[in-house]
């Protein structure tokens, strides 16, 4: 177990240490929900009323947050197939590191980093929005779950698969339907029925709900219920995980 | 790593008629190896001849569909964890961070291998493959060379007593070669390690093993040193030209070690000059006593030929090397 431990933090040293390097990345991850809320959401301010109570600028912002939390971490899984790319992983696999160890250090690497944009966002979100961290536990559980349970999801997927474009393709036909039945642009309960039953079993709608919950203090499903139910969604996904690479690249 | 005494003794890799099937193609087709601890062997054939696959059984990466393989004592299939502690491996394809630099990547996998001093080793590593001034320049900055002396430290980090090298000069420049090649009799002479090398390049072998073995279809052809399989297929040729042939073959023949001398049809024949061809053991040494007895008959030319691996290879398999075309890699 500790062994398991010591490789994951060695693995979430080097993620790091490429994601510290990848400064157009930074670039681009902060720059897009700052231009989506500024653009949509101010034009849609004054057109849309929520059910809610809240003004649109703030679901979107607030749901732009979790879009982002989401993709990064689909897109954490994917470094798998660069490290396939590069070789890199079969010098882990003979090293040996489990495949758990694997997948704890990505998973960790992007918490972390979702942590960072998150708080550099609120802070900007904070000064023409409604955004504050009110419930700090909410928006950490909520980074974290999420985290977890996508960058899981994206490692299992990208286990069975060998190239990036077949990944990007896939990954991208698995998650526009996520983000668009998550309440991210607009309040699930607005939903006609067929939609909203398919929204609840989404778990981008409780990681999203519970993160609103954080920042603007409102919610549409109870905030325990969304914490709960992400953190067995993510122990799932990370079980998945696990015996996607276990199986595909035996250690 | 960790040693235990009871495998002191044993040879470093054993391997009895391991044999590996893929489908209908059998890749190792009843390979029978010994290798001493402390030698620098080397694995020679062409693409395709099992080398890899044997590399890949003896680092336990693949199992054996027949027969059974030992590291250092160790079951490959039923000791693996013991055998993957006291094994390095380079690979034949790229396998490092590119995004990392040097000293970052051995820092990693020295982390990984959780070895006590971490950073102590990872510095004495990088200047032994002489990385030293580019050790923090990221992977994808270095040279092919470079990058493969990398690997080779990365390989060495954990002091494996066995060390594996697939095709570890593949595809490098020859000053890039050489420079591998360097450091590989440098690992040898420490003493520490068993190098266990795989290769195409007969020269390499030639140059860097003390046993080599090679390989044809997935079995074992011949084995032994470089000099005495050379020395097997008969010994050195040595062509004299002369201007005059009287008594000449006879004084040859008289000489310590000449095994036959007849008249060399080889070469084209300028008018008025006598050609022989001696077959002798150990060419460059009898040479200067063969000079000596046809010195009478004026010598105009000399030429010693000796034979390489890949006549060694022509004459146990009863096919060439490589016929041409057959290296579907750049």
């Amino acid at each position: 177990m500790s062994r398991l431990l010591l490789d994951a933090a060695t693995l979430f040293r080097r993620e790091l240490l490429r994601y510290r390097r990848d400064r157009a990345y930074w670039v681009g991850q902060i720059a897009l929900p700052l231009v989506v809320v500024a653009f949509l959401g101010f034009g849609l301010n004054d057109v849309v009323r929520l059910p809610t109570e809240t003004d649109y600028l703030g679901h979107l912002a607030s749901g732009m947050l979790a879009l982002l939390v989401t993709s990064g971490a689909v897109g954490g899984g994917f470094t798998l197939i660069q490290d396939r790319e590069s070789g890199f992983l079969r010098a882990l696999v003979v090293a040996p590191v489990s495949a758990a160890s694997l997948v704890l250090g990505k998973v960790a690497a992007r918490v972390a980093v979702s942590l960072v944009l998150v708080a550099l966002l609120v802070a900007v979100f904070a000064s023409f929005t409604a955004l504050r961290p009110i419930h700090w536990g909410a928006i950490g559980l909520a980074v974290i779950g999420l985290t977890t349970c996508f960058v899981a999801l994206g490692v299992a997927l990208a286990a069975r698969l060998r190239s990036f474009e077949s990944f990007r393709l896939i990954a991208a036909l698995a998650t526009i339907p996520l983000y668009l039945l998550s309440g991210i642009f607009y309040p699930v309960s607005t939903l006609p029925a067929p939609s909203r039953m398919l929204a609840w079993g989404n778990p981008l709608t409780y990681g999203a709900d519970l993160l609103r919950h954080g920042l603007l203090d409102v919610h549409e499903i109870e905030p325990l219920r969304s914490a709960l139910v992400l953190v067995a969604l993510a122990l799932v996904a990370l079980v998945l995980a696990g015996a996607a690479l276990e199986r595909r690249e035996p250690a | 790593m960790r040693r235990e005494a009871s495998t002191t003794q044993a040879p470093a890799l054993e391997a009895s008629q391991l044999e590996r099937r893929f489908g209908a193609v059998r890749a190792l087709d009843g390979l029978d190896l010994s290798v001493p601890q402390g030698t620098f062997y080397g694995l020679l054939g062409p693409n395709g001849a099992g080398k890899t696959t044997a590399i890949a059984i003896l680092t336990t990466q693949l199992r054996p569909t027949a027969g059974r393989a030992r590291v250092l004592g160790r079951d490959v299939v039923a000791e693996r964890a013991q055998v993957r502690r006291a094994v390095g491996l380079v690979f034949q394809e790229p396998s490092l961070d590119r995004d990392l630099s040097g000293r970052e990547q051995l820092d990693l996998h020295a982390r990984l291998y959780h070895l006590p001093e971490r950073r102590a080793r990872v510095e004495e590593m990088l200047a032994l493959v002489g990385i030293g001034s580019h050790a923090d320049r990221p992977v994808r900055a270095l040279s092919g060379g470079m990058r493969r002396r990398l690997e080779i430290a990365r390989g060495l980090l954990h002091r494996p007593r066995v060390l594996f090298l697939d095709e570890p000069t593949l595809g490098l420049d020859v000053a890039a070669r050489l420079a591998i090649w360097e450091h590989l009799r440098d690992i040898h002479a420490r003493g520490e390690t068993t190098l266990f090398l795989t290769t195409h390049a007969m020269a390499e072998a030639d140059a860097l093993c003390e046993r080599v073995g090679i390989l044809d279809r997935g079995r074992l052809v011949v084995e032994g040193e470089p000099e005495a399989l050379k020395a097997a297929l008969g010994g050195d040729r040595i062509s004299l030209e002369l201007e005059k042939g009287e008594g000449a073959e006879d004084r040859l023949r008289a000489v310590a070690g000449v095994v036959r001398v007849e008249p060399d049809p080889t070469l084209p024949r300028p008018p008025a000059s006598v050609r022989l061809a001696v077959t002798t053991a150990d060419g460059p040494r009898r040479l200067p006593a063969l000079l000596e007895v046809v010195r009478p008959n004026g010598l105009v030319a000399v030429d010693l030929h000796r034979p390489t691996l890949e006549e060694v290879f022509l004459h146990h398999t009863g096919h060439v090397f490589e016929p041409p075309g057959a290296d579907p890699r750049p």
